[in-house]
């Protein structure tokens, strides 16, 4: 059976990663780019064979298009819906597995195909297990993977997708939601966790910060139940998504909540006393140890 | 305006046990209240103080549903034989029928779970209306619904007219759990239950699982032994990356 997978876009983030995973069970790549103009451009280049493009007009967001999208996507009925986790473009996936009638999953890592049934390895229980599913119809597909630089290649053809009578959503104001702190655009983030056993301990890691240039981030317990550091210093699912060139996340767990704030960190390091602490999972090194011991050791290796 | 809360409506990843082969036992086979139901019950409370309407709580599958009644709501609709299923798809189908068995909504707020991701989604494209994600909170005005979400890093301010379906992603633990008056009254509040046969359920594909293993070892290069070791090669590591 041949493969066609639509990949909806509302963003660039992540893009050419869910092109090149649908890629891997499909014959054929289209992009359905719902956003400003200039979005089907970038998505053109991103390694496919096609995209349909759904601009947006000014103060309406994607979500707006989800319903009109998900009826072309019934019109045409892709085998296989990938989006990322980008909430616009999970949007857009639930309309149309709901319009083709496809099964839907989150978390999705891998996909292959075995005969004529499509199977998904996902990321399930907070990433404690690696879940395999198959299915013989069609898919949707939530799927989380690294960015990646599309090869060079010839621009994709760009047609209109005809789309009338949306929903009255609008974006009517925005603002800033970190007020006052430089996490977003730091190159380098220290994050603290319920490692940290007392609010004045908080001068340890401010320390280490000054040391690294770094803004201090931290993860949710830290911010909500503790109060010990400001909610717009919480890095997470519902907090800020930094994309440092190092984060360092000392005496954090990693639930999932909290990793997905720094998918996009260029290096990531954590400093935990349980070497099966999830945030090793994310991490590029690590340091099986006690943050108030590994900390004054950073600080002296670091002035040598 | 009709609101709906959606609640115990999937399988909670902490009742889970993995054992050393990857291998998943569930403790129970009752559902509990997901860790982003208490936010969206917050803010469907709100929805409903200031639409001026009724508030429904909404629950499937096996489990205790007086946890929306312990918490302000007046009343529940259930489906408590509701099969537990891998596809996410089917998960929204059976809720997107029971709200609309149960008499329909205007606004369903459901918990934004990153287990079960595009349950929200589907489950408003079920019922052909628009979803919203990471809502912080909502309020009625002037009949329309106004939504503030986090997004990108900015705090965005949408208004929506006609029904939707918003997806709460809680910031924190519930704050403050009921006493035992309100658990008392819990149980004489009114829960009418639907018979999952009687849905009236979209088609979707389905989903076959085949096991569960445990992730690839992670990347990371782990440092062990004497702090002064350990951070020595951990700021040797970063420096070779070049981020130091």
């Amino acid at each position: 059976m041949s493969t066609h997978a639509w990949v909806l876009a509302t963003g660039t983030a992540r893009l050419a990663g869910a092109v090149a995973l649908a890629r891997t069970v499909s014959d054929e790549v289209t992009v359905v780019a719902v956003g400003p103009g200039p979005l089907a451009d970038a998505a053109a280049l991103a390694g496919v064979d096609r995209v349909l493009r759904a601009v947006t007009e000014d103060g309406q967001p994607a979500e707006a298009l989800a319903l009109q999208v998900a009826g072309a996507a019934a019109a045409a009925a892709p085998r296989l819906l990938v989006s990322t986790d980008e909430p616009a473009a999970r949007a857009l996936l639930g309309a149309a597995a709901a319009r083709t009638g496809a099964a839907a999953l989150s978390g999705v890592l891998a996909l292959r195909a075995d005969g004529d049934a499509l199977v998904a390895d996902r990321a399930a229980l907070d990433g404690a297990v690696v879940q395999t599913v198959s299915t013989r119809g069609p898919l949707a597909a939530q799927v989380t993977v690294e960015d990646l630089t599309p090869a060079a290649g010839a621009a994709a053809p760009i047609t209109d997708l005809a789309l009338a009578g949306s929903p009255d959503v609008r974006v009517v104001g925005r603002e800033a939601a970190g007020t006052g702190t430089g996490l977003h655009d730091a190159a380098r983030v220290v994050s603290v966790g319920r490692g940290l056993r007392a609010r004045e301990d908080l001068a340890l890691v401010e320390e280490l910060a000054r040391a690294l240039g770094a803004e201090i981030g931290c993860s949710m317990p830290v911010a909500d139940d503790l109060g010990w550091v400001a909610k717009e210093r919480y890095v997470g699912r519902s907090g800020q998504k930094i994309a440092p060139r190092l984060y360092l996340a000392l005496g954090i767990s990693g639930m999932p909540q909290h990793l997905e704030g720094v998918r996009d960190a260029k290096v990531v390091a954590a400093v935990n006393t349980d070497p099966d602490a999830p945030v090793f999972r994310a991490a590029d090194f690590g340091i099986v140890g006690d943050l108030y011991e590994v900390v004054p050791a950073l600080l002296a290796a670091l002035s040598e | 305006m009709r609101a709906v809360v959606v609640y115990k409506w999937a399988r909670d990843p902490g009742g889970a046990t993995v054992r050393g082969d990857g291998s998943v036992e569930w403790r129970s086979p009752k559902l509990v209240a997901g860790e982003d139901d208490h936010a969206a019950l917050a803010v469907a409370r709100q929805v409903a103080e200031t639409g001026g309407g009724q508030l429904v709580g909404l629950t499937v599958g096996d489990g205790d549903a007086s946890w929306a009644l312990a918490r302000g709501v007046a009343e529940a609709v259930t489906v408590p034989d509701a099969p537990v299923q891998a596809d996410q798809a089917a998960t929204a189908a059976v809720l997107a029928a029971a709200v609309q068995a149960s008499g329909g909504a205007d606004v369903v707020l459901i918990g934004d779970a990153e287990e079960h991701a595009q349950v929200p989604t589907t489950l408003a494209g079920h019922l052909g209306v628009p979803a919203l994600l990471g809502v912080l909170d909502a309020t009625v005005v002037d009949g329309r619904v106004q939504v503030r979400r986090a997004v990108d890093g900015q705090v965005e301010t949408l208004t929506v007219t006609g029904p939707v379906v918003l997806a709460v992603a809680a910031e924190g633990p519930e704050g403050r759990a009921p006493g035992m008056k309100e658990l008392l009254a819990a149980r004489k509040r009114p829960v009418t239950a639907l018979a999952f046969a009687d849905l009236d359920l979209a088609a979707t594909a389905g989903l076959t699982e085949t096991g569960t293993r445990l992730p690839e070892q992670g990347t990371a290069r782990l440092f062990r032994g004497d702090p002064a070791d350990t951070a020595r090669e951990l700021v040797a590591a970063l420096r070779t990356e070049g981020v130091l």
